[in-house]
C-alpha cells in the first residue's frame, strides 16, 4: 500500500487532568472517506482538530503525506476544514469566502475568481456567488463551506459533524452529495459524526471511538455485523443482548428476532420462550416488547420487529406466550466489556 | 444584553395582545412622565435661555437673539478648551482601543488562568471614584514625578477608558464564532492576517461603540480632569464649570447649546452605525 | 511556549498603562501623599470620623445618595418596564430620549437647573408672577437642588439598567399570571419586580456610587453651604492643600463606594442562589 494520506502515531491530547485523546494510532487511507464515529466526548472532534493543526498533541506524532506535521501551524498544512458551524465569514460574499484560501496563497484575482466559480459549480451554487452567507439557507451555507474548503485544493478534506445542523431530509440529500464530491474529486476525506447511519452510508473506512481511544475500525460491511463489544453494538443500533448457553455474550437486532408459536421447531437458531408485554403499531411493522429468560438463564427484556407480510407465525398480542428464534448467523458475538482503564486499540 | 435591548426597542418584537402605549397603570404612567420631565426639561431651558437678547439668565428670555452664540465662539478660553478637549479625547480613545483590543483578545481567545481576575483588573478604574483617581494622579504624577498636566491627563483618561474598550469590544468578540479565525487559519492565513481579514471586521461594531463611548466619556469628564488643569491646557467642561461659578450670563447657555448640538450629531452617528441603544448595551451588564 | 509569550505581548502594554495611569498612583496616594506619612492620614481620618462638621458632610453625602437612589429606582423602573413591554413605535424613540442624556456633558445637564431653580429662574418667576409668593424662594444651593440635579444625572443609567433586566423577563410570564387571575398590579409586583430585582439592585448600586462621588452637581447646585464629600475633597486638595485631609476624604469616599458595591454583590449572589 502507498503512504497513508495522514497518520497519527501514539497521539495523546490532555487538557489539564482530562485526557481527550489517549495514545491513538490511526492511518487515513488515501483517496477514501474515513469517518470518526462515537458519542459526544469520545475524542473524535479533538482528533480532527489535532489533524487540522488547531491544537498540538500533548504527545505523539502526526504525519501528513509521510512528513512530520506535528508542530506545523494550520495555515501551512493545506487541509480543507468544514466546521460544524460552517464558520463562513459573514462580512464577505459567498464568492469571496470561497476565494479567501486562494487569496491567502497569493493567487491572482482572475484565477481566484475562476477557482471560486469552479468550486461553487461543484456544489451546485455557482449562481449565488454574490450573496452574503446570511442570505443562504442552512443547506446552501453547508455547500459554500465545502466549496471553500475544496477551493484550496487540499491534501485532505476534514468535515466536523457537517450534517448535524441540517434537518433530516436535507441530511440524507447531503450524504449523497458528499459521496458524489468525494468520488468526483478523488479527495481523501475525514468526517466526524455521531450518527451511525451517516457513518455506515458514507464510509469506506469507519473508526469507532470511545473515551479517547479507538475501539474498532474497518469497512462498514465488516464492522456492522461484527461489533467488537457491547458499546459498539449499542452504538450501531443492536437493541438485544443475550447470554448464550456457553456463557458468551451476543447481540441481535430487533429485525432479526423471529416470533413464532410456542411449539414451533428451532431449526438453525437459538430458541427460547418469551412472553409478549407490549405491541406497538409502526405502519410497516409491529414493535414487540418481550420478556424472556435467555439461554444463559438471565431474565431479559427484548425488542423484536414483527412484519406481518413476511412473518410466518401468528400476530402477537400482549400476554401471549411465544417462542423467539435468533438465527445463529445473525448473532453478533461480543468480547467481554473492557475495564475503563485498558484499551483495545 | 445588547440583543435584548434591540429586541425590546423594535416595535415588532414582543408577545401578546395589542396593548400599544395604553398606560398599564396610572401610577406607573405618572412616575414615568415625572421621570422624563426631570431628565429632559432642564436641558430644554438651557436651549431657550441661550437665545435671549438680555444679559441675565432669566426665564422667560428677554427677546430673541443669537448674540450669546457669537460671544461664546469668540471667547478664547472656550475655543482653546474645545481644541484641548478634542485633542485629549481623540488621543485617549485611540490609545485605549490600541491597548484594550489586544487585552480583549488575550482574555477571550487565549487559554490563560485567572481570566476573570484579569478582566476585573482592567475594569477596576470604573470602581474607584474618578475624583479620587484624579487626586492620586495629581499628587503622584504631577507633583511627585513632575509630569506635565497633558501627559498626566492622557494617562488618566486612557486608563479610565480601558474598561470601556475591554468590555465593549469583548462583548463584540464574545458574539463572534471562534471557528471563523480557525477557518481563516486553515485556509492559509497567518495569525496576523486572520486577525486583520476576519476578526477585525467582526469587531467593527464593538470598536465603533467603544470609540464613541470613550470619546464622549473623555470629552465630558470633570471629576478625573478637575485637579489636573493648568493655565496652558484646560479641558472644556472644567472651563465651563469655572465660568459658571464666576459669572452668571447666558454665554454658558449658548456654549451648552452648542455642546448639546454636537452631542446630537454624535448620537446620530451612533444610531447610523451600530444603533444607539446597543452602544450602552455592553457597558453595564 | 510561543503562545504564552504572544499572549504576554498582547497584555503587557495595556497592563503598563493601567499600572502607571491608575493602580500605582492610587495605591501610592494612600501610603505616601506628598510630605505626609500614612499614620498622619490615618490620624486625620480618625479626627474626621469624630468631628461633627466632617461627620455632617459624610452623613449629607450618604443621605443624598440614598434619596437619589430611591428616586431613580422609583422613576426609572416604571419607565423601563413601560418601554420594554410596549409594542408602540414610540417606545424606541422614548428609549433613545432616555439614553441620550448619557452622552451629554454633566455640566450642560446640571446647568439647566440653574436656569430652572435660580433666583430669576423658571420656578421663581412662575411663583412670583402668579402672585403666589412675594419673593422667589431660595431653591438653589439647597439639598433639594442637589437631589434634583443628581436624579436628572443618574436616571438614564437607572432606566437603561432596569430596561435590560425587564427585557429579559419572558412577557409570557405576565400573561400567565394574568390568566391565573392576577390583576395587572398584582402581576407587576409578584412577577415582574421579583424577576427583575437583580437588575434593580445593579441600577441602585450604580446610582448610589455615582451620586456620592459626583462633583459637578454639588459644586454648581450646592455651593459652599451644602458641601458633599466630593466638593470637600476638591477644597482640601486645591484650596487648603491639606494632603492628609484630602487622602482621608478620598478613603472615606472609596470605602463608601466599595461597601455599597460589596453589599450589592452579596445581595445579588443571595438572590441568584435562592
Amino acid at each position: 500500500m502507498t503512504t497513508p494520506a495522514a497518520e497519527l502515531v501514539g497521539v495523546s491530547q490532555r487538557f489539564g487532568g482530562f485526557t481527550a485523546v489517549d495514545a491513538i494510532d490511526l492511518q487515513i487511507p488515501r483517496g477514501r472517506l474515513t469517518t470518526l464515529l462515537g458519542p459526544s466526548g469520545c475524542g473524535k472532534t479533538t482528533t480532527l482538530r489535532l489533524l487540522a493543526g488547531y491544537s498540538a498533541p500533548t504527545s505523539g506524532r502526526i504525519l501528513i503525506d509521510g512528513d512530520d506535521a506535528t508542530r506545523t501551524p494550520p495555515e501551512k498544512r493545506n487541509l480543507g476544514m468544514v466546521f460544524q458551524s460552517y464558520a463562513l465569514f459573514p462580512h464577505l460574499t459567498v464568492a469571496d469566502n470561497v476565494a479567501y484560501g486562494p487569496k491567502m496563497r497569493g493567487v491572482p484575482a482572475a484565477e481566484r475568481r475562476r477557482r471560486a466559480d469552479e468550486a461553487l459549480d461543484l456544489v451546485g451554487l455557482a449562481h449565488l456567488g454574490d450573496r452574503k452567507p446570511k442570505q443562504l439557507s442552512g443547506g446552501q451555507q453547508q455547500r459554500v463551506a465545502l466549496a471553500r474548503a475544496i477551493a484550496i485544493r487540499p491534501r485532505l478534506l476534514l468535515l466536523d459533524e457537517p450534517l448535524s445542523n441540517l434537518d433530516a431530509r436535507l441530511r440524507v440529500q447531503m450524504r449523497a452529495e458528499i459521496r458524489r464530491i468525494q468520488s468526483e474529486t478523488g479527495l481523501t476525506v475525514v468526517l466526524v459524526t455521531h450518527d451511525q447511519d451517516e457513518a455506515l452510508e458514507l464510509s469506506d473506512e469507519m473508526v469507532l471511538m470511545r473515551a479517547g481511544k479507538i475501539v474498532q475500525s474497518g469497512a462498514p460491511r465488516d464492522v456492522f455485523p461484527a461489533p467488537a463489544d457491547r458499546f459498539v453494538a449499542e452504538f450501531l443500533g443492536y437493541e438485544n443482548f443475550l447470554t448464550l448457553a456457553d456463557g458468551r455474550q451476543a447481540a441481535v437486532r430487533p429485525e432479526h428476532l423471529r416470533i413464532v408459536s410456542a411449539d414451533a421447531p428451532a431449526g438453525e437458531a437459538v430458541a427460547f420462550d418469551a412472553v409478549v408485554r407490549d405491541v406497538a403499531y409502526r405502519g410497516v411493522d409491529l414493535l414487540v416488547t418481550l420478556e424472556a429468560t435467555d439461554p444463559g438463564g438471565h431474565a431479559v427484556r427484548l425488542l423484536a420487529d414483527h412484519r406481518a407480510d413476511t412473518a410466518t407465525g401468528p400476530t402477537p398480542s400482549a400476554g401471549d406466550r411465544v417462542r423467539l428464534l435468533a438465527p445463529e448467523a445473525r448473532l453478533a458475538l461480543l468480547e467481554p466489556d473492557p475495564t475503563p482503564t485498558e484499551g483495545i486499540s | 444584553m445588547s440583543q435584548t435591548v434591540k429586541q425590546g426597542a423594535s416595535p415588532a418584537a414582543g408577545h401578546g395582545t395589542s396593548h400599544g402605549m395604553r398606560p398599564r397603570h396610572p401610577v406607573a404612567g405618572t412616575l414615568a412622565v415625572a421621570g422624563y420631565v426631570v431628565m429632559i426639561v432642564p436641558i430644554l431651558f438651557v436651549v431657550a435661555t441661550a437665545f435671549t437678547a438680555g444679559s441675565t439668565l432669566r426665564f422667560p428670555p428677554e427677546g430673541l437673539s443669537l448674540k450669546w452664540f457669537g460671544e461664546a465662539v469668540a471667547y478664547t478660553p472656550f475655543v482653546e478648551a474645545v481644541v484641548s478637549s478634542l485633542e485629549l479625547a481623540v488621543l485617549a480613545t485611540g490609545l485605549a482601543l490600541l491597548l484594550g483590543v489586544p487585552v480583549t483578545l488575550a482574555i477571550h481567545r487565549g487559554r490563560i488562568p485567572g481570566k476573570g481576575l484579569l478582566e476585573g483588573l482592567f475594569l477596576s478604574p470604573l470602581v474607584v471614584p474618578e475624583l479620587v483617581v484624579g487626586l492620586a494622579l495629581y499628587q503622584q504624577l504631577m507633583i511627585g514625578l513632575h509630569l506635565d498636566n497633558f501627559t498626566t491627563l492622557l494617562l488618566g483618561h486612557t486608563a479610565l477608558l480601558l474598561p470601556y474598550a475591554v468590555r465593549v469590544t469583548g462583548a463584540s468578540l464574545a458574539l463572534t464564532d471562534p471557528a471563523l479565525e480557525e477557518a481563516a487559519r486553515g485556509l492559509g492565513a497567518s495569525p496576523l492576517r486572520a486577525f486583520v481579514t476576519v476578526t477585525l471586521p467582526m469587531l467593527r461594531p464593538g470598536l465603533i461603540s467603544a470609540g464613541l463611548l470613550g470619546f464622549v466619556t473623555s470629552f465630558n469628564n470633570v471629576p478625573l480632569s478637575l485637579l489636573l488643569q493648568t493655565r496652558d491646557f484646560r479641558t472644556l467642561p472644567v472651563t465651563m464649570l469655572d465660568y459658571v461659578q464666576q459669572s452668571y450670563d447666558p454665554m454658558v447657555a449658548a456654549a451648552s447649546t452648542l455642546v448639546l448640538a454636537a452631542t446630537v450629531v454624535v448620537a446620530v452617528i451612533a444610531e447610523r452605525t451600530v444603533g444607539f441603544a446597543k452602544i450602552f448595551g455592553g457597558i453595564n451588564r | 511556549m510561543r503562545a504564552r509569550s504572544s499572549l504576554l505581548l498582547l497584555l503587557l502594554p495595556g497592563l503598563a498603562f493601567l499600572l502607571v495611569g491608575f493602580l500605582l498612583p492610587a495605591v501610592a496616594m494612600l501610603f505616601a501623599p506628598p510630605g505626609v506619612t500614612f499614620p498622619q492620614v490615618l490620624e486625620r481620618l480618625g479626627a474626621m470620623l469624630t468631628d461633627p462638621y466632617d461627620l455632617g458632610i459624610i452623613w449629607r453625602t450618604v443621605r443624598i445618595g440614598l434619596i437619589v437612589t430611591a428616586l431613580c429606582v422609583v422613576l426609572g423602573f416604571p419607565i423601563a418596564s413601560l418601554l420594554a413591554r410596549s409594542q408602540s413605535r414610540w417606545a424606541g424613540v422614548l428609549l433613545a430620549l432616555a439614553i441620550f442624556p448619557l452622552l451629554l456633558s454633566n455640566v450642560v445637564r446640571t446647568f439647566g437647573w440653574l436656569v430652572v431653580l435660580g433666583s430669576n429662574g423658571v420656578i421663581g418667576q412662575l411663583l412670583t408672577g402668579l402672585g403666589i409668593v412675594e419673593e422667589a424662594p431660595q431653591l438653589l444651593y439647597t439639598e433639594l437642588a442637589i437631589v434634583l440635579g443628581l436624579t436628572q444625572l443618574f436616571l438614564p443609567l437607572a432606566v437603561i439598567t432596569c430596561y435590560s433586566a425587564v427585557a429579559q423577563v419572558d412577557p409570557g410570564l405576565d400573561e400567565a399570571a394574568r390568566g391565573l387571575g392576577a390583576s395587572r398590579t398584582r402581576a407587576f409586583w409578584s412577577i415582574l419586580v421579583p424577576l427583575s430585582l437583580p437588575g434593580i439592585v445593579v441600577a441602585a448600586t450604580l446610582v448610589f456610587a455615582g451620586s456620592v462621588t459626583a462633583y459637578t452637581t454639588p459644586y454648581l447646585l450646592g455651593g459652599s453651604s451644602q458641601r458633599m464629600l466630593s466638593t470637600q475633597l476638591f477644597s482640601y486638595a486645591s484650596v487648603t492643600v491639606d494632603w492628609a485631609a484630602a487622602s482621608a476624604t478620598a478613603i472615606v469616599m472609596t470605602v463608601l463606594v466599595f461597601l455599597v458595591s460589596g453589599i450589592s454583590t452579596l445581595v445579588g449572589r443571595k438572590g441568584a442562589t435562592s
